[in-house]
């Protein structure tokens, strides 16, 4: 293989007069480079540079999952059930929106409101690819059937702030991204001057 | 001067060689994974959005950056096999011209990668008024805006690297625009983050709590991968124009292969964290394989 040098001539031409420019490779060897004498081992910038790499690395990953801590308790069995009856109530009674939700929506800053329209717009775009002609909680119905299927790849699904794997919005368990679809569906009351938003909730009852 | 006789001192450091089908391997998968990605984008008019225009231009960088590679292999073989010359003008400009290509895709995935950060940050900050800043036209002038400068900068290095000013900027641009991106995610998390507590704090919430290291874990491969492919490169060019006759750096220098090999790695690792996370794109791609058959 030593005659196939690859290219790259730039900085050889700096010792090189334009004449002899040379489609030949050694990058930089144009002056021997003398080993003798060295104090550390040769390939110490290598392995310094790898090393400083992968510790600036963990340490970003660190400093990310500190940042990203919500610190509370878990709460297991007794939500997933509620959870689970809540959707089936909503089945139930499509068009009444449920208690809770619709508390709890109310209460919503406008912060949450801006992520829940980026998943509707997501969602919006799913719906539209689906080319579902059914009806609406046939359609939300289709959502929710998908989701166990696929169980962690509805957060990515929705390629959002969901990545961030905000509680509520997206989550890897199916019964959380049940309720948000809860909220997605009482949503459409809340009286808001974007058009779109409207547009995109009456899509997913529709 | 014919630098193919240099006398190899034993504690050399030689030439760390990747073999040509493993360069060939690497840069033909890049390609074409992100030829199928534009095809897909194209195909699909769902896809017609600023976000997967970005996307499409960071799958554009990326499939520039094997095709140098490639061409850059081909040409070798064409000079082994003696249709090329070693010597002459045409050969130089070839060069340049390859170089200017490569340094174009470096500065293309930065832009990018900024460009899908600025696209996430504003669609997060500015949900609603989103659709109204970020129009498919703003979208396309961007790209222009952003490709016009890197194919400026990318022939202006090119010309001049011998030129120290030249080396300098290019170094610090990257370390910068990676800084900025981290900048524009971390305020995504804390927004995440504060969002998260006021969720936890309403009296009917009932989420779960739980440290969510999948973001923290998002972020870090984005920028991991992208660091780790071209850091080295970037350090290459560094040592290269300060201290090319110093051993240690002459060491460093003979791995450039693999540093290479590592930049046509970014170009197949990039889809995978970027575009096939959508799945309007993959189910795009599923119906273009079963459309195949």
């Amino acid at each position: 293989m030593s005659a196939l040098r690859l290219v790259s001539n730039r900085t050889s031409q700096q010792a090189l007069s334009n004449s002899d420019y040379t489609w030949d490779y050694e990058y930089y060897e144009y002056a021997p480079v003398s080993f003798e004498g060295l104090k550390a081992h040769k390939y110490s910038i290598v392995i310094g540079f790898w090393v400083g790499l992968a510790v600036f690395v963990f340490f970003m990953f660190f400093v990310l999952t500190l940042l990203t801590k919500t610190g509370a308790p878990h709460q297991d069995n007794a939500e997933l059930s509620e959870k689970r009856f809540r959707m089936n109530s909503f089945v139930a009674d499509f068009g009444r929106p449920l208690e809770s939700e619709r508390v709890f929506s109310h209460q919503m800053a406008e912060e949450s409101q801006s992520l829940f329209h980026f998943c509707i717009n997501e969602m919006d775009h799913m719906n539209k690819a689906k080319e579902s002609q059914k009806g609406p909680n046939l359609e939300s119905n289709t959502h929710f059937q998908e989701v166990p299927k696929s169980s962690g790849m509805f957060e990515e699904d929705l390629h959002c702030l969901t990545k961030f794997n905000i509680p509520n919005f997206v989550n890897t368990e199916q019964n959380s991204s049940l309720g948000e679809d809860d909220l997605l569906i009482s949503e459409p009351p809340i009286i808001l001057e974007n058009k779109l938003v409207k547009q995109s909730s009456h899509r997913i009852l529709d | 001067e014919n630098i193919s006789d240099f006398s190899l001192n034993t504690t050399d450091c030689t030439q760390v060689v990747v073999p040509e089908e493993v360069f060939f391997t690497v840069a033909a998968a890049g390609i074409l994974e992100n030829l199928l990605i534009l095809i897909a984008v194209v195909r699909n008019k769902n896809l017609h959005l600023p976000m997967y225009f970005f996307i499409c231009s960071l799958a554009i960088s990326d499939m520039l950056g094997s095709l140098y590679k490639t061409l850059e292999n081909i040409f070798i073989i064409l000079c082994k096999m003696g249709y090329l010359t070693r010597h002459g003008d045409f050969e130089k400009k070839l060069d340049d011209a390859m170089d200017s290509m490569f340094i174009l895709s470096l500065l293309g995935s930065i832009f990018s990668l900024l460009a899908i950060a600025a696209d996430r940050y504003i669609t997060i900050f500015y949900a609603l008024r989103y659709h109204n800043i970020m129009t498919l036209r703003r979208a396309s002038v961007i790209l222009a805006v952003i490709w016009a400068f890197c194919a400026g900068s990318s022939i202006a290095i090119a010309l001049f690297s011998y030129e120290a000013a030249t080396v300098i900027p290019f170094t610090i641009l990257f370390p910068l625009m990676m800084f900025f991106i981290l900048c524009l995610y971390v305020h995504m998390f804390l927004l995440a983050r504060s969002h998260a507590k006021k969720i936890a704090s309403l009296p009917s919430s009932t989420v779960h709590h739980r440290t969510n290291t999948k973001g923290a874990i998002t972020l870090t491969i984005f920028l991991g991968v992208f660091l780790c492919c071209w850091a080295p490169f970037v350090l290459h060019i560094l040592l290269a124009r300060f201290c090319p006759h110093n051993p240690y750096c002459a060491c460093y220098m003979s791995i450039f292969h693999v540093n290479g090999t590592l930049i046509m790695c970014n170009a197949i690792i990039n889809p995978m964290i970027f575009a096939f996370r959508s799945p309007e794109l993959r189910s795009t791609f599923k119906k273009m394989f079963n459309c195949s058959r």
